[in-house]
């Protein structure tokens, strides 16, 4: 459940409409390759401002994982012009909030704003990116912080603990095997040296896309990121790590034992995402296959195995299409005291066997198209999600300009599509299953 | 770059927040006595609504700590015209996203739709409200899938923890349970006792539906009026009846869970939605955990001394006074050392250590960021169901800023005296080997 538990969100907040959209899309790249993705809306006097690199958790070396996150820290720690929480306090001053997110593929910075403050925003923004001081004493105490923050969301947390142990043993070599918070074993390891050596590489010019959705002018945009980032010093980008995961050779399992009242059951599979042009047909099925298992009210996994069935009390999957070089499909169910891992796994593999043997009936997937695009719609609604979904297509490499392609190709999904994507690619072989089994005590 | 950052420096200083124009909150009412609240927003084709209603998990009947979550669970799991399957069809057929659920004070039933399937998703609401299901084989389902997750949320030291403080904070006061029930409390419950509450509770006068999106006054109201007239009555108790809370101080208790952080709780009763002093009890604690990064507790328990990831403090401001709570989580041969530098705050700030500049920097974030704390309709709906649900004026969003804007230090301060001693304060601790 925790796992990963905004890809569901993320698919319906970071993938486009067709009309839906209340602004055009207008972008800019500067010499240095920052880059500037602007949507004007006009409709109050606020905008969000994010900063979005690309450096996330797979660009750590083995060994060092974690690093992308530390920084999302150390960046609150000052730099030449900023005491350390300078920042954050003149945002605050100006009524901004700030914060900022990492993931394996990303990293992101962001911050409301009345809309007359954006260019002093990026004006900081651009300061602190390129003149960041990292003080060993800071660093210190903030990876005490960010171990406290693994126990917290990790360490104590059974749900949690299990699919870190399944995603570890699911992929051998797609980096989305190590968790971006870093393993407990690198954080007792990192330097000041390891923070340091990072930042040159990753914290370049050609790594930074700026996006500012709300009450803005494009024109003034390109001035004040030119007078921003774009005067940063051009330097070399390094190359992203994206290997190609080997093919699974067989099934796989792991039992993680830990004091839990009751047990869960997960399963994941490697499968693609999206590539417009190249995959768009099966992408689209996939994120419909997954919905129509796990989305609405009328999902399948809960209506056929929880209700009818009653072999779970709570069950669900989840997909990102939006992901980088592969996701890692999953599906899960929250067992009850009374009912078995075995038999719950046993209805999973023959629904998902009955969705690519049997076509989905015409108003099961209408619905879904339907609940997907009224999500989009939905989201609409949010400045915050708006960039969002900017930013995130930016960074995996989708292209914002390519959001409105997406429902074009959900809605061009049909019954036969989406047998042939499940049969294809959510297969028994190629998965791992994953089951958090309660201690018993002595 | 160095004479752009002076310049910065300048406007930065000079700069103050500007009020930003707030839409108005419109009034109505319905022949049955629902007051309807709407807020236009036409910048995306959606409506999104909300009505409250005054039965929370305040009344649930005694010993059955749930009642209202399962009922929540119930209205929108199937009506009497239709069974959980047809009606689930029936609402992702048009992407209708209809929800429940119940906090302490109210009950609340949610619609957002597109706003070209309004007609279909009003239909879908009243029909809640006047045809309610009560078929036994789902409630024996939903009772046990919710007694399984009762189970499962026992791994999640927040759940304990905010178990423990209802109980010590509140005892026998109906406030002293978590709205979802515990396994035992769960267990006792009937399907009576959800048609009962319905019965007594779930009426249109005193009730409250608040509306943001596309749509105007004109156009909602004979949407309404057509489908909701025949909805009649009165609830047997209103949010008026519930007991004042008696204070404690200086309780605790330990749960003893095998984690590796033990989680640290102080709570003490805070005040009500109507109490004279909530702006400056509002920016105290923004000043003290509320606000995040810049907030004391976070400055002392984690900038400085890395002791926590999250360190935050909260009031619940409902019918009557709620929990004020303060909460982190340390590693365990920490958690004396994190405790202590969280009392020591509460100490200095009851003695009045508030700084003007602190005042200011709390006062400008919170006026700055309120136009973010109604960045969508989903927000707005939130808000404007609270101004209806606790008879806050019609102004009340308008006037926010100027309000915040208003406090003085003498007010924190005296706020501050009147919450912040740490002698004031119960502790709950979730952790191993507690001592």
């Amino acid at each position: 459940m925790l796992f990963r538990l905004t890809s569901l969100l993320l698919l319906i907040s970071c993938m486009p409409v067709f009309s839906a959209h209340a602004g055009t899309i207008q972008q800019a790249e500067f010499k240095n390759g920052v880059k500037l993705v602007v949507e004007e809306d006009h409709s109050a006097p606020v905008a969000m401002v994010q900063v979005w690199l690309k450096v996330g958790g797979r660009d750590e070396l083995p060994g060092k994982t974690g690093l992308a996150h530390v920084f999302e820290h150390m960046m609150f720690k000052g730099s030449k012009q900023l005491g350390p929480g300078e920042y954050s306090r003149r945002i605050s001053a100006m009524g901004g909030n700030d914060n900022a997110f990492t993931s394996t593929d990303y990293t992101a910075y962001f911050e409301t704003v009345p809309s007359a403050r954006v260019a002093e925003v990026l004006a900081m923004e651009s300061e602190r990116f390129a003149n960041l001081k990292l003080r060993d004493e800071d660093f210190q105490k903030e990876i005490r912080v960010i171990m406290e923050e693994r126990r917290m969301r990790t360490e104590d947390d059974p749900n949690s603990r299990m699919f870190e142990e399944l995603s570890a043993a699911s992929l051998r070599l797609h980096p989305y095997r190590n968790p971006v918070i870093g393993w407990m074993q690198d954080l007792q390891k990192l330097t000041i040296g390891d923070v340091k050596d990072f930042y040159k590489s990753h914290y370049v010019p050609g790594n930074a896309i700026v996006v500012v959705v709300g009450d803005v002018d494009f024109e003034q945009m390109k001035k004040a990121v030119a007078a921003s980032f774009g005067r940063l010093k051009a330097q070399p980008v390094a190359p992203r790590f994206n290997p190609v995961e080997p093919e699974p050779f067989g099934p796989k399992r792991i039992k993680v034992v830990l004091p839990a009242q009751l047990p869960m059951l997960a399963v994941t599979i490697p499968v693609p995402v999206w590539q417009p042009g190249e995959n768009d047909r099966e992408v689209a099925a996939l994120t419909l296959a997954t919905h129509i298992m796990a989305g609405g009210r009328s999902a399948r996994l809960s209506r056929e195995i929880v209700d009818q069935q009653r072999l779970a009390f709570a069950a669900g999957a989840g997909y990102d299409p939006s992901a980088m070089g592969l996701d890692l499909w999953y599906a899960y169910g929250m067992l009850g005291p009374d009912q078995k891992p075995e038999a719950f796994e046993k209805a999973l593999w023959a629904l998902i066997d009955d969705m690519a043997v049997n076509p989905v009936g015409e108003k099961r997937l209408n619905a879904a198209k339907r609940n997907i695009i009224a999500a989009n719609v939905f989201a609409q609604d949010s400045l915050y999600l708006r960039a969002k979904e900017i930013g995130q297509m930016e960074v995996v490499g989708l292209g914002a300009a390519n959001r409105d392609n997406w429902l074009q190709q959900i809605d061009k999904v049909q019954p036969e599509d989406i047998q042939k994507a499940v049969a294809r690619w959510l297969k028994q072989e190629r998965s791992t299953t994953g089951l958090l089994q309660p201690e018993v005590k002595s | 770059m160095k004479s752009r950052m002076l310049a910065l420096l300048t406007c930065l200083f000079m700069a103050m927040p500007v009020a930003q124009a707030v839409p108005p909150i419109q009034q109505a009412g319905l022949s049955n006595g629902l007051t309807v609240l709407l807020m236009e927003a036409h910048n995306v084709p959606m409506v999104s609504m909300n009505l409250g209603l005054p039965s929370g998990s305040v009344f649930d009947p005694k010993g059955k700590g749930g009642t209202a979550m399962l009922l929540a669970g119930m209205l929108t799991d199937h009506t009497a015209a239709h069974d959980h399957v047809s009606w689930a069809d029936l609402l992702d057929q048009d992407a209708i996203q209809l929800g429940a659920s119940a906090s302490k004070d109210s009950l609340d039933i949610s619609l957002t739709v597109l706003k070209e399937v309004l007609n279909p998703g009003l239909d879908a609401l009243s029909e809640v409200l006047l045809q309610p299901g009560w078929r036994a084989k789902r409630f024996a389902i939903m009772k046990q899938d919710t007694l399984a997750a009762a189970q499962k949320e026992r791994e999640e030291p927040g759940v304990r923890a905010a178990e423990a403080a209802a109980e010590l904070l509140f005892g026998e006061h109906p406030y002293g349970h978590r709205s979802e029930g515990s396994m035992q409390s769960l267990a006792a419950i009937g399907l009576d006792d959800i048609k009962a509450l319905f019965a007594g509770q779930v009426k249109p006068k005193g009730a409250v539906l608040a509306v943001s999106g596309d749509i105007t006054m004109d156009e909602l109201l004979p949407l309404l009026e057509a489908r909701l007239a025949a909805w009649q009555g009165t609830p047997k108790q209103t949010l008026a009846d519930i007991p004042q809370p008696k204070a404690v101080s200086g309780l605790s208790r330990d749960v003893d869970m095998p984690t590796t952080q033990t989680m640290v709780q102080l709570t003490r009763l805070g005040l009500a939605r109507s109490d004279a002093a909530f702006f400056p009890a509002f920016v105290l604690n923004h000043m003290l955990g509320g606000g995040g990064f810049g907030s004391r507790l976070m400055e002392e328990v984690r900038e400085k001394r890395g002791l926590a990831y999250g360190v935050y403090s909260y009031f619940s401001p409902l019918a009557v006074p709620g929990p004020f709570l303060i909460s982190l989580q340390t590693r365990a041969d920490q958690a004396v050392q994190g405790e202590a530098v969280v009392r020591s705050v509460l100490a200095e700030m009851a003695n009045g250590a508030i700084t003007r500049a602190e005042l200011k920097a709390s006062k400008e974030n919170l006026i700055g960021s309120f136009a973010q704390r109604m960045d969508s309709n989903r927000e707005r709906v939130g808000l404007i169901s609270m101004i209806g649900m606790y008879g806050l004026p019609l102004d009340y969003l308008v006037s926010w800023t100027s309000r915040v804007d208003a406090v003085t230090l003498e007010q924190v301060a005296k706020q501050a005296e009147r919450f912040l001693k740490p002698e004031s304060w119960s502790r709950v601790r979730v952790g191993a080997k507690l001592q």
